[in-house]
């Protein structure tokens, strides 16, 4: 007894290094970057590990360079409607693939998962031309437009419904729900980690997104934070501390959103049902 | 619709009637916020005195950024959307040109070329007209750390006629008596080799735009020194552009040798005031070497499909083509050196600096920048020199020249198509 | 799985399932289809920006006789065949001890492992590269470790150069995918697993043969995900070499060169040849295609 509870913790000892060292790797480049924003250009460069004494020069730097509330507002907005719309229709698609599957559809849906094959940057000049005839260039609909039905987004909720319990489905009819109450009402509380884990990648994507909002907003007053801190980083002489202030404030959301949303990965997806 | 829609609709046109009644407004593209940017605001402000209607609306975008975007609208045909004015750097100038021809408006029946540095309105001509506002200049220089070569017994005089030999030389007296590199320097960047190569009149291109690698006495000439650069270990490997600035900002290198519109951050480093200097770059010992050569420049363009045409190439003729204050202003704020020759006729240019020991370093400069070979820079410099880049690291290994330019040679003519 | 993995096919016409489909598939349609087959078209067309002419075949004839599009093609191999296998792995390994309830600090080692894809690519890049130089901080500490005696070539010798880029990605993208993993795991009945360790089942063979057969469509996705990452390669090796920049090889001797970034090339950075560019990308089309095909046949193979 006593070998088997030394065992088990020496292997528990173990785990905890293991993911010590994961954490503290991942966490590292991000410590840098909050302790970078407190430093000058050239100490940034010659990668000093210390706080320094330039984060309120940098930080000024940064908010008279740029219009901050426009900026992060543009971002929010973009990334606030592409999540739910993305969120929505694609998890009703994936639903419908995977429950409603039919010969036809099922050759559809070979075909949507080849569309995420094509490389972007093959895709940009069509999609300009297109949405030069829609009228959208330089707004933020054209920004949200292509991104909303995700083939990779539906790919991931049909692959999640396969472990959606049939015998709730059926119960569900049983008691004569309708189908889109089953989708709203029954699937989507009980589909809460997906909809969490799809959700972060969604608003991840939408917030950090750069191809693609770079081609179609053309002025000043409609980037994005991160079109933004592209452009700080490309001086001849780049001011860093002014690019890690503005890396950092763009960092804070989606690790937010992620807090915020970790939590459902915790609760068990049964315990909400009962 | 409700009353206020249509009041606000109503409002709305009569919006879009002023606008139109009004002078237009010239947007520009660029990059670099406290360069480009900021010299172009400049600019506007200038004109706008003696045009009080002029509007200028200056976006920036990141160098890349802004040929991605200019790319995807040229090739979907569409000019609204567009800028007036776009900066273009001059390797990329005859790769827009010709490819989207009729994009850009010919500016030659209106500018007057004859003040401008001869290369940089050759590498904006095509069919015999020119398209170009030339902007700065990327005269190089060699800036040295006086202090660190004096330490290894060199002093100014001994470094105004170098030959690259003699620099490599130089270089490891440098390392033994400092303890420092002479330079920092990036295999899997080919600008040096570039800086080497014009600066004996030679390009990847011959005169008429045709692929010339084999045979290319310039450019094996250049190759040879960066091997010799390479397996003599003068240099601190840098990886990237920050790196490299790092490099000799931190004072971890002797040198570096590149176009002036590093200055400004040679000068970021206050405390190293007083030990920096000049010298022209060293030659070649082939037919045709000068101490002079160039490295990047950029240069406005004016959009043919432009609604406000007219007003941004006037615009630009009257700054940029005529008004000398205005490059000794950009030169005192920005450290820009412009490429018309007659500002260094103006106040600025004859002034001094303390932090090069009051060496009149810009009259220097642009001494330099009428001398400049001109080369035919093509269609294709990107391609070759991503080939070129690629294949540098192998010259450390001591390999033949030869066999790498041939090397380079075969992958060229894959892309040059 | 067994009583919820056979999905009855519906040959009949349903209502539903169009509603539930459709508009989905009518964004795609307009936003994906619609520019795929215009930029199918322009595969057949050569020349320079706009001055395009068919050509046929010749796109194709060009990328026999390419090298550089051959040095793409088998450094995208490389990362593809070496990368995806280490990531997953150490995402599923990860998401399993996080998803054990009675580790401490959870919150705060998830939220860690999961920071490096949200880390702005700018920054990412600059601490990088600084990171790798020769004299930067993994070659100092490795020095100052023993573990080496002279500094490791990262930027000037191919094989490191991609090593460098493997562990790039795979710092970047494995929290990434630890969370579909994790989300997946929330599925999973807890009880099953108590069973298994009442019973005296060790960790390891709970993990084998219980974590992993219930997650295998989401392990399918991600590995289908991944795949599609990596053989369109191009942020890391774009800014962390110079690949992306107008002077600078993809690393030494073009090793970190990649589809991807080949094709960004051709339509950004050199003289600009849309047609080559698209059949180029069609060659992705085509190998992400097989590749998910083996992947979905092999997922199916084992239901059996």
């Amino acid at each position: 007894m006593t070998s088997y509870g030394l065992k088990q913790r020496l292997s528990s000892v173990a785990v905890y290094i293991f993911l010590g060292v994961m954490a503290f790797l991942s966490i590292f480049p991000f410590l840098w970057m909050i302790i970078g924003a407190t430093n000058t250009t050239s100490d940034i460069i010659k990668g000093k590990m210390s706080f320094g004494e330039a984060l309120v020069v940098n930080a000024t730097t940064f908010f008279t360079q740029v219009d901050a509330p426009l900026i992060f507002w543009n971002s929010a907005k973009i990334t606030i409607i592409a999540t739910v719309l993305t969120l929505l229709i694609s998890s009703l698609a994936g639903y419908g693939f995977e429950i409603f599957a039919s010969r036809f559809r099922e050759k559809l849906y070979t075909l949507m998962l080849l569309t995420l094959m094509i490389p972007f940057a093959a895709l940009m000049i069509p999609l300009f031309m297109l949405m030069k005839q829609f009228g959208l260039i330089n707004t933020h609909l054209a920004v949200v437009l292509p991104t909303v039905a995700s083939a990779f987004i539906i790919f991931y909720f049909r692959q999640s419904t396969k472990a959606f319990p049939h015998e709730l489905r059926d119960a569900a009819r049983v008691d004569g729900l309708k189908e889109w109450q089953i989708f709203f009402l029954i699937y989507m509380p009980v589909m809460r980690s997906t909809y969490a884990a799809a959700f972060i990648i969604v608003f991840m994507t939408a917030w950090n997104s750069y191809l693609w909002p770079l081609i179609v907003l053309q002025s000043n007053d409609m980037k994005t934070i991160t079109l933004v801190i592209s452009s700080l980083g490309s001086a001849y002489y780049p001011d860093y501390g002014a690019v890690m202030i503005g890396t950092v404030l763009a960092t804070i959301p989606t690790l937010f959103v992620f807090f915020a949303m970790q939590r459902q990965f915790v609760e068990g997806m049964l315990g909400s049902v009962k | 619709m409700n009353r206020k829609t249509v009041a606000l609709a109503f409002a709305g046109a009569s919006l879009i009637a002023i606008t139109a009644a009004q002078a237009a407004e010239v947007t520009v593209w660029c990059w670099d916020p406290n360069f480009n940017v900021a010299i172009m605001k400049e600019a506007g402000e200038v004109y706008a005195k003696t045009h009080p209607d002029f509007k200028l609306n200056v976006v920036d975008f990141a160098k890349a950024d802004i040929e991605r975007k200019l790319q995807t609208g040229l090739a979907s045909g569409v000019a609204d959307g567009m800028p007036d004015i776009v900066l273009i750097e001059d390797y990329g100038a005859q790769k827009f040109l010709q490819s989207f021809p009729d994009s850009f408006a010919p500016l030659s029946d209106k500018v007057d070329y004859s003040g401008f540095a001869p290369y940089k309105v050759a590498l904006a001509t095509l069919d015999d007209k020119v398209y170009s506002m030339p902007f700065d200049s990327g005269v190089t220089g060699f800036y040295y750390r006086k202090d660190l070569l004096s330490q290894a017994g060199f002093q100014p005089a001994d470094l105004q006629d170098l030959t690259w030999d003699k620099y490599i030389e130089i270089a490891k007296v440098v390392e033994e008596k400092t303890g420092k590199k002479m330079l920092a320097y990036d295999p899997n960047d080919a600008g040096l080799t570039r800086i080497i190569m014009q600066s004996a009149g030679g390009w990847y291109f011959d005169k008429d735009g045709n692929l010339s690698i084999e045979g290319n006495v310039a450019l094996k000439a250049a190759l040879e020194v960066i091997q010799k650069i390479q397996t003599a270990n003068i240099f601190r490997p840098a990886a990237g552009w920050a790196d490299w600035v790092g490099a000799f900002t931190g004072g971890e290198v002797a040198s570096v040798t590149t176009g002036v519109w590093i200055t400004g951050t040679v000068k970021s480093q206050p405390e190293q005031s007083g030990n920096w200097g000049i010298a022209p770059i060293p030659k070649l010992t082939i037919e045709g070497a000068t101490h002079y050569s160039n490295l990047g420049g950029s240069s406005w363009y004016v959009l043919a499909g432009s609604a406000a045409k007219d007003e941004a190439i006037d615009f630009l003729n009257e700054v940029y083509a005529k008004d000398v204050n205005f490059y000794q202003k950009i030169l005192v704020d920005r450290g820009a050196v412009g490429s018309l020759l007659a500002a260094r006729d103006g106040e600025a240019y004859k002034s001094t600096d303390p932090f090069f020991s009051n060496e009149p370093i810009w009259q220097t400069f642009s001494d330099w920048l009428s001398k400049v070979p001109s080369v035919n820079y093509g269609t294709f410099t990107n391609e070759v020199d991503s080939v070129v880049a690629a294949h540098q690291p192998e010259l450390a290994k001591g390999g033949s020249v030869d066999d790498v330019l041939k090397a380079i040679d075969e992958q060229a003519q894959t892309l040059v198509q | 799985m067994s009583a919820i993995s056979p999905r009855r096919l519906k040959p009949r016409f349903d209502v539903n399932g169009w509603l539930f489909v459709g508009p989905a598939l009518a964004l795609i349609a307009t936003f994906m289809v619609f520019p795929i087959l215009h930029s199918f078209w322009m595969s057949f067309q050569t020349g320079l920006g706009v001055r395009l002419s068919f050509a046929g075949l010749k796109n194709t004839y060009r990328l026999f006789n390419d090298p550089l599009f051959f040095t793409a093609l088998t450094n995208t191999f490389i990362f593809f065949l070496v990368q995806v296998p280490i990531m997953l792995t150490l995402a599923l390994v990860t998401a399993s001890l996080l998803n054990n309830p009675d580790l401490k600090f959870r919150g705060v080692l998830r939220t860690a492992i999961f920071l490096p894809c949200v880390t702005s690519l700018v920054a990412y890049s600059v601490l990088f590269k600084s990171m790798f130089v020769a004299n930067g901080l993994i070659n100092t500490t490795l020095i100052g470790l023993g573990i080496v005696d002279v500094g490791i070539p990262w930027m000037t010798d191919p094989f490191w150069c991609r090593t460098m880029i493997i562990i790039a990605i795979t710092w970047r993208w494995t929290g990434y995918n630890m969370i579909f993993y994790l989300a997946a795991m929330q599925n999973i009945d807890r009880s099953v697993y108590e069973a298994a360790r009442i019973d005296g089942v060790p960790t390891w063979a709970r993990f084998l043969h219980l974590t992993v057969p219930m997650l295998k469509p989401v392990i399918l996705f991600t590995t289908v995900t991944s795949t599609i990452g990596t053989l369109q390669l191009f942020d890391e090796v774009a800014t962390i070499t110079g690949g992306g920049s107008a002077s600078g090889a993809a690393g030494p001797g073009n090793s970190a060169l990649t589809l991807s970034l080949y094709i960004y090339n051709l339509t950004f950075k050199f003289a600009p040849n849309y047609g080559y560019a698209a059949t180029v990308s069609y060659v992705i089309v085509f190998l992400v295609a097989v590749l998910s095909f083996l992947q979905f046949y092999a997922a199916r193979e084992r239901k059996a």
